[in-house]
């Protein structure tokens, strides 16, 4: 491809989404793919690889679900997912699926295009080799040295806060759902066990925030999971 | 039956055909026996019968068929035993008397059948009201938005506006469109409390995060006030729908950012254990008028003032959400001047534990020196 624009496809079966998104996304330099069901959504990630998928959950002729597992079988593309506020199940089913993300709808320009732009550096981050050093706003991970510090105040961690951060860090921006974190952290036996992961974040909390109950770096996605804040 | 209205009926259903009906009934019977015999010297026998009917009545129409019955069966027990001839027994010397036993069950089963058709009939009779007032107001609330965002790109489209202007206007059509998703979220919303579909998913969550949560969605809109929280800082568990109590947070806290002014103190404060959540948000607004603790939660009540913001929905919804969780929450007005919101959620017992752990660095090939 000689065409240097990062290519987005939109699997969405509005046509004044697919306008209205096919402006925003065109005016902000990325190349728009349009696709409006699961089977064309599919066909159009293998034969055209998009650099993301902006996926709208609710499809003509199935679930938008049903596209993330098809394409998780090769494919590491990011996929964010469009979905009304209020159906947090799908959401969470979605991104156990293996979307990266996802979007309340009704969404702004600026929302989607923050979202984007972390899911691209995602998909970067995890083709380049990963350095010892995880930088994320103010938080720093040294993996090598198992040190962790927040603007340049070191910070005691057990183990579990440990492998909890370093998680949440090397997926910085995205949300990441309570049943991923409890496989990642504590293995595949504690799945039920959701109070744990709240536990331990109200502990990280309480280490890195300067005020716990308004965490500006561990935020809550009621419903779903958590997300470390991406600097900016 | 919306909201409120439905766990009020659900009460009433419990008094009416629970058990405690039935001991109202038995209740009634036994009152009006100990009169009767008082009575005894005055009355003669066929007069205490009419004071039994007349529990039978009060219990038809008060409490339902079941107890109705009920109350007719003890009734002519009593009525046989303490004062038809002879007397202390059950058996009965005049078979006018198995008329009138009869009579009373007959009673029983027409009156209180008769007491739940017009029952009935008032429940309906109130949600055709509401339905009546949910339209009016929903489709003034969103034809309002409506009409500005319409005016707006027409303008932008047929006119030739200048710089300062063509913001102006599609900052507008931003406002508006929020405004009409947040009344189409209320509306669905209340609509599925209201209509019993939704039901607690409770986990168990610690306080500080359901609050920071709800703080950190609301911080727009307060940023203008002075916050105040107190959140026990060690986790302290409790056993909720997260999804559920933070709305009902943020439609707390964004009643407060609406109704307050800004500068002034809005204060979270919550506690938690194993005896449930109790968490007040107060401010110092206004405050509330004597007698009108109760109209905020009523559907489409703002105030009394011009809309402006809110389509009155967002204290209906809070309520509701603390009834699925049977709690409650209440209004009231503070010392020293504004209101306060008390919600009270009741616990689920002790909080599941979470295996302990050292603290320790994890494995360090070198240790920092100050920690």
């Amino acid at each position: 491809m000689t065409d240097p624009r990062p290519v987005v496809l939109v699997v969405e079966d509005e046509p004044q989404m697919r306008r209205f998104l096919r402006a925003s996304l065109g005016a902000e330099g990325y190349q728009v793919l349009e696709a409006w069901s699961v089977a064309d959504g599919v066909r159009q990630v293998t034969a055209e690889h998009p650099d993301a998928v902006l996926l709208d959950l609710g499809l003509p002729d199935g679930d938008g679900i049903e596209l993330v597992r098809r394409v998780r079988e090769w494919s590491s593309v990011p996929v964010i997912v469009v979905s009304a506020r209020g159906r947090e199940e799908e959401k969470v089913a979605a991104l156990d699926a293996g979307a990266d993300d996802y979007l309340p709808k009704p969404f702004g320009t600026k929302e989607l295009l923050a979202r984007l732009r972390v899911a691209l550096r995602h998909a970067r981050a995890v083709a380049a080799p990963e350095g010892p050093l995880l930088d994320v706003g103010p938080l720093r991970m040294d993996l090598e040295r198992h040190e962790a510090s927040v603007e340049g105040r070191a910070v005691r961690l057990t183990p579990i806060e440990w492998r909890l951060l370093a998680y949440l860090a090397r997926h910085a921006g995205k949300v990441l759902t309570h049943a991923q974190i409890l496989r990642e952290v504590w293995g595949p036996n504690a799945s039920s066990q959701s109070h744990y992961v709240r536990v331990y974040m109200a502990e990280l909390r309480k280490k890195l925030e300067a005020d716990p109950s308004r965490p500006q770096l561990l935020l809550t996605e009621p419903g779903i999971g958590y997300r470390l804040a991406d600097g900016a | 039956m919306i909201g409120s209205d439905a766990s009020a009926l659900h009460r009433n259903k419990l008094f009416k055909s629970g058990w405690l009906g039935y001991a109202a009934a038995v209740a009634l019977v036994v009152g009006t026996t100990a009169v009767g015999a008082a009575a005894r010297v005055v009355l003669d026998v066929p007069d205490v019968e009419m004071l039994y009917v007349l529990v039978v009545l009060v219990s038809a129409v008060f409490l339902g068929r079941g107890p109705a019955i009920a109350s007719a069966a003890v009734g002519v027990l009593a009525y046989d035993f303490f004062f038809v001839p002879p007397t202390y027994t059950l058996n009965v010397a005049d078979p006018r008397y198995l008329f009138t036993f009869a009579m009373m069950f007959g009673i029983g089963l027409l009156v209180s059948s008769l007491a739940d058709r017009a029952r009935e009939a008032a429940v309906r009779a109130e949600s055709e009201a509401l339905r009546g007032t949910l339209l009016s107001s929903v489709s003034h609330d969103l034809r309002t938005p409506l009409a500005a965002i319409t005016g707006a790109a027409t303008t932008l489209r047929d006119q030739h506006v200048d710089e300062s202007t063509r913001r102006e206007l599609v900052e507008a059509i931003c406002e508006e469109a929020e405004r009409m998703e947040r009344l189409v979220k209320n509306l669905l919303d209340m609509t599925r409390l209201a209509s019993g579909a939704v039901s607690a998913q409770r986990e168990w969550i610690p306080v500080d995060e359901l609050v920071g949560a709800a703080l950190s969605r609301t911080e727009g809109k307060l940023s203008r006030h002075r916050l105040r929280t107190e959140i026990p800082v060690s986790p302290v568990l409790v056993s909720v729908d997260p999804i559920l109590v933070e709305q009902l947070l943020v439609n707390l806290l964004e009643n407060a950012a609406r109704h307050t002014p800004p500068g002034t103190e809005v204060l979270v404060r919550a506690e938690g254990g194993p005896g449930g959540l109790v968490l007040e948000v107060a401010d110092r607004g206004p405050g509330v008028a004597p007698g009108e603790e109760e109209k905020v939660f009523e559907r489409f009540h703002t105030g009394g003032r011009a809309t402006g913001q809110g389509a009155g929905l967002g204290l209906a919804i809070a309520r509701a959400i603390a009834e699925v969780h049977g709690g409650t929450l209440r209004l009231a007005s503070r010392p020293g001047g504004g209101a306060s919101f008390r919600l009270a959620l009741p616990g689920a017992g002790a909080s599941p534990p979470v295996p302990a752990e050292a603290e320790v660095e994890p494995g360090t090939p070198e240790r920092r020196s100050s920690p």
